[in-house]
């Protein structure tokens, strides 16, 4: 004992006093003797093996995740009642028929900006009822990860200005809510995966002294278009008679304001449009869009169904979730409602959204449950439908089972699916809209007069 | 779940081998059974399979040391050397590679994994200085199997090194041990100082931007992506160098001194110079027993193929994938180069002027964040990704907060700390009284706690 190194052990033995003692104040920040020493001497099988072969847990499919999670659910997990969504069963009904093209139009944040969800729901949708085409694509990436499935975009010299920077400037952002202003020079270059699309349409801001665009399909113009006349939206449809590989849109001359262009086949089939915005919030739709514009461009895609996919962003701030978000929401649907009356809405509530918090934890952030919860009351109270993500994905804690999977189905965001995870959300959403149709055709079925 | 090094229990694990430790400080064999006791306490929380592995393994080697210190026949001598190379790279191999032997046997549907939650890729390297120093008659080797089997185990090595010779820790294990109020003090600076870089640093660029763009690099610009792999460069030294210092820390409070393993390595003026400074017991035992084994050192075009031969072979021990294989080939090929064109100038003694070595450590950090991209990237396809993101020359910063840009800031800065203030700065905390020892202990402790995150995240080398 004679060498025994006091001033060190006192400084181990004072520490550890003293962090005892201030467990009395701030038990959340140390851990237990008994925690500590248990982390120590644990040595039941489950955290020592005694053995490296250990037996293997096989990774759940994505396709067998999506059912798992969505038999355990209790509460629907697309809540249609009241004949909400009959607009767009209709419309489905009759594409699965045969005639005539069913459109969708999906509003979110940035899994929707980088077509996570949406492409695949696109391509799910469009393998059972028919594809007629790609649908809105933007005039160039507003952001880096901006993304189309089946498209590959590029583009220069824009001016971009997207609605989710809240920068109100007009409220003209056209239906995918970004203007692209461009002058002589400007270009953007659509590489389509899918050849076959042979109906484009360029939407635009007519203006008293705007330029020409022209539009080449494979190198050959297919449309020369004179963006001025009275402010407002516009809209140029031409046509490209089998198809094109590759579409140029350049300015000619003068100042031109862009929005958006859609590409689609002869149909029959479904167009799932996929408008999202990097950083949105539901204040996107009811506020920075002009609402007299908006009104006019929806009208005019006249969609069978359009989807509010907001939340993610909203959760940062808990206050705005429990005393501005739902007359955000309100006031969204209202503009919807008031532009089209017949079309269906679907509130999609946001996907889980995890936080950090204690040793190895990750928790869902509180206000997640809070939005989908409002969502489904709003919904409910406005006539739309509602479809819970959240639960779909499997409820509080998904994100750390996602990101703790194998392989992973999150980024390490907590925010971002990756593609398998993505496709499973798409995957339950495009099965209860299946079981949806199907209680429609029932419901019609027992509400038609016999002959 | 294994003790993670960053975590309370660790600390609590140490205390208690340290009371016992220097209480039993007078008996060599008392003092040398805790340490091994330690040792195989922190190995069984991996798993209990460890402590019939590793002592079996030790033995081994023991008694092949104790033929080579017997024997002088050539053949028998390597027929020795051989045994022990024989068992540590199969333990290497096996650890890490059985599985996949196993899954193909199992025509790919086995329904058993061959996991090895403590990765012996250190301990392996580590057990080789014994046999290998002894067959070169570099070390003096010891008839105790107790001093053998407490030194090549050591915990604070166990899991990420430094590798450390074992004959050296043999005959620190068996002189009696000191430890004065300097030392200890320098012992606390380091542990404080490792804890601050893993949680404040090291883990902060980690989770809020290294992780997300090399998860999905499609959803970020190229200059975001271009700084995180900036951010991965300095998330990897702080990680590194933040367990390093913990080791030695740790080590230091049993006396035990154990060697440095980063030199401010983004400094370097060429990559011969990055590898003096980075990793320095790895690079030390590529070159010690890797390097001078290979044949042609007096050729004149060998010794570059053996440079590129070495350091595939040290990308490889990282794992056995073609993103570590890309690694070790361009630093074997860089290093070559350097090589190269050094032979072709000839030695300068006269030091380059300012202008010419920022620009020689600006490409220098240049490259090897270029090979940061291969070494960290999940496969090939992502490096690519990672790369095509950044050749995208997309400007968009939406994901670059001003606290990242902060620590990013913070971090390079340190890199301009010079040596002696670091040293003046460790030299005056050593000296101060055990109380203030105590405070500055307690804010850490209490900062990481309620600042850092309280999540328990590896080390980027313990899974090596």
């Amino acid at each position: 004992m004679r060498k025994f190194p006091i001033s060190t052990a006192l400084t181990i033995v004072s520490l550890g006093a003293l962090l005892m003692l201030l467990r009395v104040w701030m038990p959340a920040a140390i851990d237990t003797p008994k925690a500590l020493l248990g982390a120590i001497v644990d040595f039941s099988p489950e955290s020592t093996p005694a053995s490296p072969l250990v037996e293997r847990h096989e990774a759940v499919p994505p396709e067998r995740l999506a059912t798992v999670a969505a038999s355990a659910m209790h509460a629907p997990l697309l809540d249609d009642r009241n004949g909400v969504l009959d607009r767009f069963y209709a419309s489905l009904w009759r594409t699965e028929k045969g005639a005539g093209t069913t459109r969708i139009l999906h509003y979110g944040d940035s899994p929707t900006t980088a077509d996570l969800i949406t492409g695949d729901t696109r391509h799910l949708l469009q393998e059972r009822y028919g594809d007629a085409g790609h649908g809105l694509v933007l005039i160039a990436k507003p952001w880096a990860w901006y993304g189309h499935r089946g498209v590959e975009l590029s583009g220069s010299g824009w001016q971009i200005s997207p609605a989710s920077s809240f920068k109100a400037l007009d409220g003209a952002f056209g239906l995918g809510g970004v203007s692209f202003i461009g002058q002589a020079g400007a270009h953007s270059k659509l590489v389509l995966r899918d050849p076959d699309q042979s109906n484009f349409e360029l939407w635009y801001m007519a203006e008293p002294d705007g330029g020409v665009v022209t539009a080449e399909a494979d190198g050959r113009q297919v449309a020369h278009i004179a963006t001025d006349g009275a402010a407002g939206p516009a809209f140029a449809a031409f046509a490209v008679p089998g198809g094109a590989h590759q579409l140029d849109l350049a300015v000619e001359s003068g100042r031109v304001r862009l929005f958006c262009l859609t590409a689609e086949k002869a149909g029959p089939g479904v167009v799932y449009d996929s408008a999202g915005l990097n950083g949105a919030s539901i204040a996107v739709l009811s506020r920075m869009f002009n609402e007299t514009y908006w009104a006019e461009e929806l009208r005019h895609r006249n969609p069978d169904m359009v989807v509010i996919n907001y939340g993610t962003n909203e959760a940062d701030f808990a206050s705005f979730v429990d005393k501005g978000f739902e007359k955000e929401l309100r006031e969204a649907i209202r503009r919807l409602h008031a532009a089209l009356p017949l079309a269906s809405i679907l509130i999609m509530s946001p996907m889980d959204r995890g936080a950090r918090e204690g040793a190895d934890g990750i928790v869902t952030m509180p206000t997640i449950p809070r939005i989908v919860a409002l969502e489904r009351r709003v919904a409910a109270e406005t006539g739309c439908g509602f479809f819970d993500t959240f639960d779909a994905m499997g409820g509080e804690g998904t994100m750390a089972r996602w990101y703790t999977a194998e392989p992973r189905l999150v980024s390490a965001d907590l925010i971002h699916p990756y593609p398998a995870g993505g496709k499973i959300i798409a995957t339950i959403l495009v099965k209860e809209i299946d079981r949806g149709l199907n209680r429609y055709k029932l419901r019609s079925a027992l509400t038609e007069p016999r002959p | 779940m294994p003790v993670q090094v960053s975590a309370g229990a660790y600390y609590v694990f140490v205390a208690a081998v340290f009371f016992l430790f220097w209480a039993s400080a007078g008996s060599r064999h008392a003092r040398l059974a805790v340490v091994l006791l330690a040792n195989y306490l922190f190995a069984a929380r991996y798993g209990l399979f460890y402590v019939v592995l590793l002592p079996l393994c030790s033995s081994i080697d023991f008694l092949a040391g104790l033929g080579l210190m017997r024997f002088r026949a050539p053949a028998a001598r390597r027929l020795l050397v051989g045994v022990s190379l024989v068992l540590n790279l199969g333990l290497l191999v096996g650890s890490r590679h059985m599985g996949w032997v196993l899954g193909r046997a199992g025509g790919g549907s086995a329904h058993w994994d061959w996991v090895f939650p403590l990765g012996l890729s250190f301990y392996t390297l580590q057990a080789l200085t014994y046999t290998i120093d002894l067959y070169r008659g570099d070390a003096e080797g010891t008839r105790s199997l107790l001093e053998y089997l407490a030194s090549v185990t050591f915990f604070p090595t166990l899991l990420a090194g430094p590798i450390t010779r074992v004959a050296d820790l043999v005959g620190q294990l068996a002189k009696p041990p000191a430890l004065d109020r300097s030392a200890g003090g320098r012992a606390f600076f380091l542990i404080g100082l490792g804890l601050l870089k893993k949680a404040f640093l090291a883990n902060f660029l980690a989770e809020n931007l290294v992780n997300r763009v090399f998860d999905t690099p499609t959803l970020y610009s190229g200059a975001e992506t271009l700084i995180a792999v900036y951010a991965y460069s300095l998330e990897l030294y702080f990680d590194f160098s933040g367990y390093t210092d913990i080791a030695r820390g740790v080590g230091m409070l049993l006396g035990i001194r154990l060697p440095i393993n980063f030199d401010r390595p983004y400094i370097a003026a060429n990559l011969t110079d990055f590898w003096r400074r980075w990793h320095l017991s790895f690079s030390n035992w590529l070159r010690d027993y890797l390097y001078f084994s290979l044949p042609g050192a007096r050729t004149r075009l060998m010794p570059y193929v053996n440079l590129a031969i070495t350091m595939v072979l040290g990308g490889l021990w990282h794992g056995v994938t073609w993103t570590f294989f890309a690694w070790g080939l361009l630093h074997g090929t860089g290093l070559a180069a350097t090589r190269a064109w050094m032979v072709k100038r000839g030695r300068k003694r006269k030091p380059a002027n300012p202008w010419a070595r920022a620009a020689a450590v600006f490409g220098t950090y240049q490259f090897v964040c270029l090979t940061w991209v291969f070494f960290r990237a999940s496969n090939m396809e992502n490096a690519w990704a990672i790369l095509g993101r950044i050749g995208s020359l997309s400007v968009g910063f939406e994901n670059i907060s001003p606290t990242l840009l902060a620590a990013l800031g913070i971090g390079a800065a340190t890199f301009a700390v010079r040596k002696q203030w670091y040293a003046w700065a460790e030299e005056r905390f050593a000296r101060s009284p055990f109380w203030v020892h105590t405070a500055a202990l307690l804010v850490v402790t209490l900062a990481i706690r309620l600042l850092g995150g309280r999540a328990n995240v590896p080390f980027v080398y313990s899974r090596f």
